[in-house]
């Protein structure tokens, strides 16, 4: 990708999880950039079935027709030729700490990941640049009958299954970024609840791309079948390089009638990382979809978690953060589409934009006809902390039944000088204080994470608001 | 006005205008050389600026390929009828049809006429229209005069399956204030094309309310543009009361360019049949201490379909503005469809309040059985909602000529208080 960039030169030293690990030389990578025998041989690496090599094929195909979108951020500096679409540090996948290699390992650790696992977790994945290097999962939820497990894995050992669900709710012909996934994915998390089984602590997983312009390309399939619920966890990181990074996830996810699922990511990637990512939801009869999206790192995310509410009564919501300091663009939001009556949604979304950061919600609500007594909201409220940030709000709407109740609200503001002036009459510094109002902005979204997120979420925004008040 | 009479030449179809076409409106009317240099360069640029393909977000929906471009250009028939007292005369307010304007006060027309443009996305009708407008409103209120009645401008056309372009300048000069009605009208049946423009200016410390009453034929193609600069503590009011026609596509440019200027946006809308109206708005503020306001009202009954898509702009150099747009939809059918869409780009953190909303949806089922459990048949009990539902905006009209000629028109639709009692 094109590299030299002013805007990555100030990148903060407080990125914690900038450093990248010397030793690690990938043990497989292919050569840079893209074309139909890259694919071929990414399939053939893995050993594929024929039918997923064509359908990489032909979403090459649909990833070479398509232009690059230019509704929403700048997209223009990324060469997709500049990029390895694959490289794999380790053979296989491993279910103990103990047999992942030492220098991966070294990174979780530092990540804090095993410990967590221990703690709060009822499985854990990680994938460091396209492979998944470790996944277990807690034994009495395998004898339930649930998978966690790489997609590449479940593709393996899981065949029918894996094809029955696998592009049913984002085709290969779906947008660029989505057909250029389906073309080069690797790794991933598959999960499938079996009928009425509910895992009660969150699956996670780290995704970290360690390898200097290496595209990140994971490919996830949720499958909670009826009556059944989950908690799927995200969190991802990437050293700071001076060259960027592309990151472009499909996440595809079914949840059956009655069944539940919410998907909470914390996408931290380091500032030079080009985060484009397609995430996507049917929700059937009185099912219930909740994508919880905490957008901070990235140089540039373009992510809209959608949900297409299929079943009468379904509930679909998205909860989204983010936060851009300089040189960011977070255009982030959220999409529901009403497709049956007494379908229920909500949006809420919290920006902050700090320095020459800017945040955009680009969302839409559709409501088609005959789905009567839908009802939704959409509530998008941005902070802005500088001169020179801007925040947008893009709410897009089409509403095509009468019997129904849909409304959107927003609102823009900055930091009161009477609120710091008050915190900082108690004693706090201008940055403990701004802190202060800022964590109490996001908080409604905060309570929704899991602690152990909610205590690195409140971390974070501390280290973005340090020596930085606008 | 006086009518003219003019060589046989038929009229040109809008699609035929050309650089001889706009000359021939010239002579036709006879104007000062200024006048012909100007309409030939508005030409120029009209001919440079392609229509809208579709792909700008203002135009995603709605198409021109059904633009009736053959409609023949009104030359001579289309009438303007403005009433001034003697009194306002006097005191120097100008107020006529645009083309005795250019005879009667030639400088001042001049001074002020085709000085500016609009965005864009709406630069083709603009242009187009300050190119060939044969019909049109001039208001011009003097530094200081306070105008203390509405002031109404009736614009017609008679024919059916016509082209016109008029051009409506408002310029209120300093510290004046005044009240206009515009009203446009066209009859029934065959495609036609109505093109209007307005270009209003509003001076330091001026009060400008301005309201357009659109009640064009079941045929009509309403593309137009409205642009508003509102001057350093000046205070403009506008009323967008959208009745009649078959496609409405209007787009409206607020510029907030003077300090502490403050501007207050209302749209009516009561739309039925197969109706497609489509408005955008940007409120640009780009002064410090600005205000502004939108809200936008839609009743849309049996297939009628609504798209609002508003722009929220707060540019760097603006601290301390406030503003709010809000667009609010009552569906009546179960066809009817709406598409509100508010948009903030908001470029500083020194805010007052800024913020939007919009709804869509039916009428609370609640409201209509409490009115029918009184008494009123449900249709009763339909129009009295709706019309306490245009009471938001209604409410804030002052002039009660304005009000009265607005709820006339809008009366098919959501009947009248007298009716209702009677």
């Amino acid at each position: 990708m094109a590299i030299p960039n002013a805007a990555l030169k100030q990148i903060p030293d407080s990125y914690k999880y900038g450093w990248h690990d010397p030793e690690m030389v990938p043990l497989n990578i292919m050569k840079k950039g893209l074309s139909a025998e890259v694919v071929e041989d990414i399939s053939k690496f893995k050993g594929e079935p024929e039918w997923m090599t064509k359908l990489r094929l032909k979403a090459y195909r649909h990833f070479e027709s398509r232009p690059t979108p230019t509704w929403g951020a700048d997209l223009t500096p990324i060469d997709f030729q500049d990029i390895y679409y694959y490289a794999a540090p380790t053979n296989k996948a491993v279910q103990s700490w103990d047999d992942v290699p030492d220098y991966i390992r070294r990174t979780y650790d530092k990540l804090g990941i095993p410990e967590a696992e221990k703690k709060y977790l009822a499985g854990v994945g990680g994938q460091y640049d396209s492979e998944v290097v470790y996944h277990n999962i807690r034994s009495e939820l395998e004898e339930q009958g649930v998978l966690f497990l790489g997609t590449d894995q479940a593709l393996k050992e899981h065949p029918e299954l894996f094809r029955e669900y696998y592009g049913t709710v984002i085709p290969a012909n779906d947008n660029k970024l989505a057909a250029l996934n389906t073309a080069v994915w690797s790794g991933g998390s598959f999960i499938y609840v079996p009928k009425g089984v509910h895992v009660d602590l969150p699956l996670q997983a780290y995704f970290r791309i360690n390898t200097e312009s290496v595209g990140q390309f994971e490919r996830t399939l949720i499958i909670a079948d009826e009556g059944s619920s989950v908690h799927y966890v995200e969190g991802c990181t990437a050293p700071t390089y001076t060259s960027a990074s592309l990151h472009s996830a499909v996440v595809e996810i079914i949840v059956k009638k009655g069944a539940r699922v919410r998907y909470t990511t914390i996408q931290n990637w380091s500032h030079n990382v080009y985060n484009l990512v397609t995430k996507r939801a049917v929700a059937h009869e009185d099912a219930v979809m909740e994508w919880v999206d905490g957008n901070l790192g990235s140089r540039v995310t373009m992510k809209y978690p959608s949900i297409y509410l299929l079943g009468e009564r379904a509930h679909g919501e998205v909860l989204s953060i983010a936060f851009a300091g300089d040189g960011q663009h977070q255009d982030a939001g959220g999409k529901i589409i009403h497709a049956a009556p007494n379908t229920t949604s909500l949006i809420t979304s919290k920006s902050i934009s700090k320095g020459t950061g800017r945040t955009s919600y680009r969302g839409l609500v559709k409501v088609y006809p005959g789905c009567e007594h839908s009802k939704s909201t959409v509530r998008c409220d941005a902070l802005i902390l500088s001169d020179e940030a801007r925040s947008d709000t893009y709410p897009y709407m089409e509403i095509d039944e009468e019997d129904v109740t849909i409304g959107h609200e927003a609102t823009v503001s900055k930091v009161g000088s009477e609120q710091l002036f008050y915190l900082m009459s108690r004693g706090l510094s201008e940055a403990e204080a701004s802190a202060m109002i800022v964590n109490g902005f996001i908080e409604p979204i905060v309570k929704e994470l899991p602690m152990e997120y909610a205590v690195e979420m409140n971390r974070l925004i501390q280290l973005q608001m340090e020596g930085a008040v606008g | 006005m006086t009518v003219r009479t003019d060589s046989a030449a038929p009229a040109p179809a809008a699609s035929a205008l050309d650089a001889a076409a706009i000359a021939a409106i010239s002579d036709g009317l006879d104007e000062p050389q200024w006048l012909r240099e100007l309409r030939a360069a508005w030409w120029q640029r009209a001919e440079a600026t392609p229509w809208p393909t579709g792909q700008e977000e203002e135009w995603r929906r709605t198409s021109l390929d059904g633009l009736p471009r053959d409609a023949r250009l009104v030359t001579q028939a289309a009438t303007v009828r403005c009433a001034l007292d003697t009194d306002l005369a006097d005191a120097g307010v100008v107020f006529s049809d645009l083309r005795d304007a250019v005879r009667t006060h030639p400088e001042l027309v001049e001074r002020h006429l085709g000085r500016r443009e609009t965005r864009p996305v709406h630069a083709r009708s603009w242009a187009q229209a300050h190119a060939a407008w044969t019909a049109g409103t001039f208001l011009y209120v003097p530094r200081g005069v306070v105008v203390d009645r509405t002031l109404v401008a009736r614009l017609q056309v008679t024919e059916p399956g016509a082209a016109w372009f008029p051009l409506t300048l408002v310029v209120a000069d300093e510290g004046s204030d005044v009240s206009l009605l515009e009203e446009v009208t066209s009859p029934d049946g065959a495609p036609s094309w109505y093109g209007g423009v307005v270009d209003l200016v509003a001076a330091p410390s001026s009060r400008v309310r301005y309201a357009g009453l659109q009640r064009l034929g079941d045929g009509a193609w309403n593309i137009g543009a409205k642009r508003v600069e509102v001057g350093q503590d000046a205070e403009v009011t506008t009323l967008d009361a959208q009745v009649g026609s078959s496609v409405t596509k209007v787009g409206l440019d607020v510029r907030m360019s003077g300090k502490g200027g403050t501007s207050r946006l209302l749209g009516l809308l009561a739309a039925g049949g197969t109706q497609h109206i489509d408005l955008d708005s940007v409120q640009d503020l780009i002064a410090s201490h600005t205000t502004s306001d939108l809200l936008y009202l839609s009743a849309l009954y049996d297939e009628a379909r609504a798209a609002f898509y508003g722009v929220t702009r707060v540019e760097r150099e603006a601290k301390g503005t406030s503003s709010y747009q809000e667009c609010r939809n009552l569906l009546l059918s179960p066809k009817a469809g709406a598409e509100p869409i508010p948009v903030l780009e908001i470029e500083t953190n020194d805010i007052l309040r800024c913020g939007h909303g919009a709804t869509a949806g039916a009428i609370d089922p609640t409201q209509r059985f409490y009115a029918q459990s009184r008494g009123l048949s449900e249709d009763e009990a339909e129009r009295m909602i709706v019309r306490g539902f245009f009471e938001q905006v209604v409410s804030q009209v002052r002039s009660e000529t304005i009000r009265e000629r607005v709820l006339t028109a809008l009366a098919p639709r959501i009947g009248a208080e007298e009716e209702e009692a009677a």
